[in-house]
Formats: C-alpha cells, sequence, structure tokens
C-alpha cells in the first residue's frame, strides 16, 4: 500500500548557489505539472548573490558589478518580475512549487497576499508583530504609510513565478542576515526602503537559536495553509 | 482548424497583463503545455502553457503591450500533421513524389503555391490552407495576396487621449497610491469626454411629495414580494425613460456628419464601488415597469458590487443616469458617458420650505425636494430642448402617476 501523500512536502535544503536552486525548482515544476510530485515548498539560504529582475534599472544597483564580484557577491539575471534582490546567508529563501489550479486556487495576487500573511503568521508565532504595505510587495515592520524617509522597515521580499498554474520563486525573509550586504543594493527599486532582519527587530530578545525557530515558523504556517 | 489563445483571468483583481517575452515565434511547433509568453503583473510573472499541439501562426500583441483579460495573443494552427508527415530524421528524404519539404517549420503547400508565395511576397504560414489536410494551394496564397494588398482599415482608437501628468517631488506625509487599471481607464475617460463635448448644465428643482407617496404606500408590499427595499431611482428611472421618448435628441450620438438618435432605451447607472466607478446598463429601459426596472437596478447594483457584471451588462447604454446616494448634496453637474450626449445627476433629497397656493393664498409649505442636474452636450443639443426635457422629467415626477 503507498504512503499517503502529503499535500506539502517541505525539504530543507541549506545553503544552496542560486543557480542550482533555479535548476532544482524547474525540475520540481515540471515534475509538479506532470503530477509526479506533490507540492514542495523547499525551504534553504544561498550563498551572497544579487539577483536582478526583468524590472531591474541598473541605476538600482548601487556599485558596479565588477566590484560586487571582487567581493564575493554573484550577480544572476533572473526571469522573473520584480527588481534588484540580494539574498545572502542569513535570510531565509522559500521557494513554494505549488499546483495552484490543482487546489481552485486560480489568482495570483491572492496568492501573492497569501504568502504576505503566512509570512506574518510566522513572525508573530516569533514574538514580531510584521503587517503589510498597501500598494508594496512583502512584508514590513513599523508604524506609518509609504513615504519619503519614513518608510516602513522591510522585513522580506516576495517575488512570484507561475507556469500553468505551477508557481516557483517565492520569498527572502531577513532572519539574521547582515544587513550592510543590502548596502550593496537598493532594494525592490525603492529609494529609501530600510532593510531589517528578524535579528535586529527583536533586540534583546534574540533566542540563541533564531535561524533553525524562523525556518520551524514558516514551515507551520505554510503547512497550516498548504499542507 | 486555428486556436486562439487568451490572456487568462490571473485573479480577481487582475484586469490586464503585460506581454513580456515571447517564448515562441511565428512558425514554430508548440506541444501541448509548452510556454508560449511570459506575462507579467506587478510582482508576478505568469508563464502561458499552449493549451494545443501546432504550428504558433501569429503573435497578435508585441512584447512591452498591456492587455486586457480576454484578449487574443496568438493563433496556433492545431494538429502535427506535417510534422508526422516528415520522414524520421534518420532517414533520407528521398521520396520526390512528396512535394513538401521535411520541415517542421513550413506549412504543406502545394509546389505551385509555394512558387506564387515567393513571387508574391506572402508569408506561407499566414495562408489559411483548402487543400486536402489543410494543405496551401495556389488559390489559398492569391487569395492572401489579395487580402493584404487591400489598404488596412482604419482602427477606431482605443486610447482617444492621454491622461495629462505631472512632475511631482514627494513632500514628507505625501502617500503615493498606484494606479489600478480601472482608474486609468476612469481617467482616460474623463478627459476624453470634457476634450470631445462642450458641457452645459441645467438644474430643476423637484417636488418629491407625490413620488414620496406612491413609495411609502407600495413600500411595504413591495419589499414583501420582490425582497428588496424600494428606492426613489426607478422613479426617476421611470421618468426619464418616458422624457426621453418624447425627447429622442437627448438618447443620441454625434458621429462623424450626423447625428444618430436612438431607438433603444439603455440607460446606464452610475454605481460606486469598492473599486470605483461602474456604469450597469439596464436595457430596453421603456419597456419595464416600474417594479421591472425596480429589480433591474436592484440586480446590477448588486452584482456591480460584488464584480459579478459580464462585460455585455456595460455596454451599450444611450443615455446615464448618476445616483450619488444619501451624500449626493445639493446638485452637481456630472460628466458625460460618452458616445451619449447627456447624464443626469441625481441631488439629495431634502424637506425644505417652498412656497405654495393654498386656498388662493401663497403659503410657506414644507416639501421634500431633490435637485436633478442635466449635464448635455451643447454640439448635439440646444438649449431650448434640453431644458424642456429636464422640465418634463419634472412634471413626470411632481404627476407622480407610476403604474407598479
Amino acid at each position: 500500500m503507498a504512503a499517503p501523500c502529503p499535500r506539502l512536502l517541505v525539504e530543507d535544503l541549506g545553503r544552496v548557489p542560486y543557480a542550482e536552486a533555479l535548476a532544482l525548482q524547474e525540475a520540481a515544476l515540471t515534475a509538479r505539472r506532470r503530477g509526479e510530485r506533490p507540492d514542495t515548498l523547499f525551504l534553504l539560504e544561498h550563498p551572497p548573490v544579487v539577483t536582478l529582475g526583468r524590472g531591474s534599472r541598473k541605476g538600482h544597483l548601487r556599485d558596479s558589478p565588477e566590484a560586487l564580484r571582487a567581493r564575493g557577491v554573484e550577480i544572476f539575471e533572473a526571469r522573473r518580475g520584480g527588481d534588484v534582490t540580494y539574498h545572502g546567508p542569513g535570510q531565509l529563501v522559500g521557494y513554494p512549487v505549488l499546483d495552484l489550479s490543482a487546489r481552485g486556487e486560480r489568482d495570483l495576487h491572492a496568492y501573492l497576499r497569501s504568502l504576505e500573511d503566512l509570512l506574518i503568521t510566522a513572525l508573530a508565532a516569533l514574538g514580531l508583530p510584521a503587517r503589510t504595505v498597501p500598494g508594496y510587495t512583502g512584508v514590513f515592520v513599523g508604524e506609518g504609510e509609504a513615504r519619503p524617509g519614513h518608510f516602513p522597515r522591510k522585513l522580506a521580499s516576495i517575488g512570484v513565478g507561475v507556469r500553468g498554474w505551477v508557481t516557483w520563486h517565492g520569498f527572502a525573509l531577513n532572519v539574521d542576515v547582515q544587513l550592510e550586504a543590502f548596502e550593496a543594493i537598493v532594494p525592490c527599486g525603492l529609494e529609501g526602503v530600510e532593510m531589517t532582519s528578524v535579528e535586529r527587530e527583536l533586540g534583546a530578545g534574540v533566542p540563541a537559536d533564531l535561524p533553525a525557530r524562523a525556518r520551524e515558523a514558516v514551515r507551520a504556517s505554510f503547512l497550516s495553509r498548504y499542507g | 482548424m486555428s486556436v486562439e489563445v487568451e490572456l487568462p483571468a490571473l485573479g480577481e483583481s487582475v484586469l490586464e497583463g503585460t506581454v513580456a517575452v515571447w517564448l515562441v515565434k511565428p512558425g514554430d511547433r508548440v506541444e501541448v503545455d509548452q510556454p508560449l509568453v511570459e506575462v507579467t503583473t506587478d510582482k508576478v510573472d505568469a508563464e502561458l502553457p499552449s493549451p494545443v499541439a501546432g504550428v504558433v501562426e501569429a503573435l497578435l500583441a508585441a512584447e512591452g503591450d498591456t492587455v486586457a483579460v480576454g484578449t487574443p495573443l496568438l493563433r496556433i494552427a492545431e494538429g502535427g500533421e506535417h510534422v508526422s508527415a516528415a520522414p524520421p530524421s534518420s532517414e533520407p528524404a528521398a521520396a520526390p513524389s512528396v512535394a513538401e519539404p521535411a520541415s517542421d517549420v513550413e506549412p504543406r503547400a502545394t509546389p505551385l503555391a509555394r512558387r506564387a508565395a515567393a513571387d508574391q511576397g506572402v508569408e506561407l504560414a499566414e495562408v489559411e490552407g483548402t487543400g486536402a489536410r489543410q494543405r496551401v494551394l495556389r488559390g489559398d496564397v492569391e487569395r492572401q495576396a489579395a487580402r493584404n494588398s487591400e489598404p488596412p482599415r482604419p482602427v477606431a482608437s482605443s486610447t482617444p487621449s492621454r491622461v495629462p501628468t505631472f512632475q511631482y517631488s514627494l513632500q514628507p506625509g505625501d502617500q503615493l497610491v498606484p494606479l489600478t487599471p480601472l482608474r486609468r481607464l476612469v481617467a482616460e475617460h474623463m478627459v476624453f469626454s470634457k476634450q470631445t463635448s462642450p458641457h452645459v448644465g441645467t438644474v430643476a428643482e423637484v417636488d418629491m411629495s407625490g413620488v414620496a407617496r406612491v413609495r411609502d404606500a407600495q413600500k411595504r408590499a413591495f419589499e414583501r414580494t420582490e425582497g428588496f427595499a424600494l428606492s426613489y431611482l426607478p422613479f426617476i428611472l421611470h421618468a426619464t425613460v418616458r422624457a426621453l421618448r418624447e425627447h429622442p435628441r437627448l438618447n443620441a450620438s454625434m458621429l462623424e456628419d450626423a447625428i444618430v438618435e436612438k431607438k433603444a432605451l439603455h440607460v446606464g447607472i452610475a454605481v460606486e464601488t469598492e473599486k470605483g466607478l461602474v456604469v450597469p446598463v439596464v436595457r430596453d429601459a421603456d419597456r419595464l415597469s416600474l417594479a421591472g426596472l425596480a429589480s433591474a437596478v436592484e440586480d446590477l447594483a448588486a452584482r456591480a458590487r460584488t464584480k459579478k457584471l459580464s462585460p455585455d451588462e456595460l455596454k451599450g447604454g444611450t443615455f446615464t443616469i448618476s445616483n450619488p446616494g444619501r451624500h449626493g448634496n445639493l446638485y452637481g453637474f456630472a460628466i458625460i458617458n460618452q458616445p451619449q450626449v447627456a447624464i443626469l445627476r441625481m441631488g439629495e433629497i431634502v424637506k425644505r420650505p417652498v412656497v405654495r397656493e393654498l386656498d388662493g393664498e401663497d403659503a410657506i409649505v414644507v416639501r421634500p425636494i431633490m435637485h436633478l442636474a442635466l449635464s448635455y452636450d451643447h454640439r448635439v443639443v440646444d438649449g431650448s430642448p434640453a431644458n424642456a426635457f429636464l422640465y418634463r422629467i419634472r412634471e413626470l415626477l411632481e404627476e407622480a402617476e407610476f403604474d407598479l
């Protein structure tokens, strides 16, 4: 007798180079579309890399590609929407490969909102109240609406792709990432966005095993929604 | 057979998408599920897979185009016969009796058709074959060549005017609200209408006592039989439709060198929804009783709010009534919904002191008063008929003879 098929498989991959993770997603997406594997959430982190989405403007990169490479930061042109993104150690990256059609949830914006909600739920479990900002994608902390000089601080970036209603790409949550790394780029094309991390927002209350707890919280919130 | 692949509904709030990258080109052979095109919407990239196997005939949108949901993006000729007709690559194509080249890109065509296509500069891929198994014959090529040499038909400009914009440097406290597709459409239409029609306004003060009496008398029974409250709007609609029958110039459109006075009376009702302004249309409003109008309005308004209107229900209006509701203030002039020539806007209904003659004496009495403001296109309608039309609506409302 076959084991019951889980609705959502969560795979913890550790540190995976960006290009490798991309190939993995493509393979999973193809297999998912053929019905050869269940919906999957890949959790991982990347070595330092700057990815350029299709909406990228060169001016959003603060340093020249050469200067970045010299510092050991890879540069990757991703076939996805959105702008410039930095990924690096201390950032929890999640790539859900979900068949939205099979779930009867054929609504891309609803999916985007769902990712935001799940991250907010996970952050609440870590004791950090986070929120969305109307008109922007991502998860933020801090009071007030977006305005110059007073943009809420950004905790997580989201960029989603879908091929025939199967999703790929996903989110990047700053857990205990080195925030100086973001100095290399202007996140998401928003002049003046301040990036923050769970570690910094929690301040004195940071548990020693924060990365593991963050992974657990994200896993739990995704399983409660898609599992 | 050709299949058109449209931009699918990508989500409830997604009304349009931008063609980011074409992954195929005309002449390409595609399999079922093969990605055809990448479409972006906000932060989401969607790859549309092919619904059929076949050959791409034509791309109907360019990279960078923003198109509405339902817009055809490309045409695919279904079927893979010319591929199966191609000899396996390991074998030499040694069958001279089979005239088709063993290519998976080029459509099947007779040698004569190929020569004719080359001579006349016709792309074989755009020719619809009428021969056996859709093979392209010489006649097909010649028909296509004749079509190609026709002068292009004038295309109705879909974006008649751009919304004027200006540069602004953000100040502390400013909030940026992204433009939704609906907001953009509304903005463009408003500018277009004001540029097209010289708007003139006229206002009537209407004593709604008679209407209020009828409404109060019918309210209970109506709610019991129909299941919803009887509002004032159906009365205004009823009177307007009868006045339009008598003044066809207000139910018109201006063409290049003529004015068309329309027989059909389809009245749009401007409804505010969460997402913005929509104007569902009560079709053949002159054929409906007061109760029929009330039901139609209730149904359209409810579905407008829950976004369940079909595109057809928003089209074809010949006149518009704008009902700003409880907070309509004294009166205001609405912008004409093109290509119509007039729009009626309801004001609030408020009890006011008015002078009436009672037993031969002037007296101040309290009456429910509503101001009705008509905006009309002075290119098409002169002041006198416009005022006569509005006066007639007022008369009908004050006479308050309505058949439920």
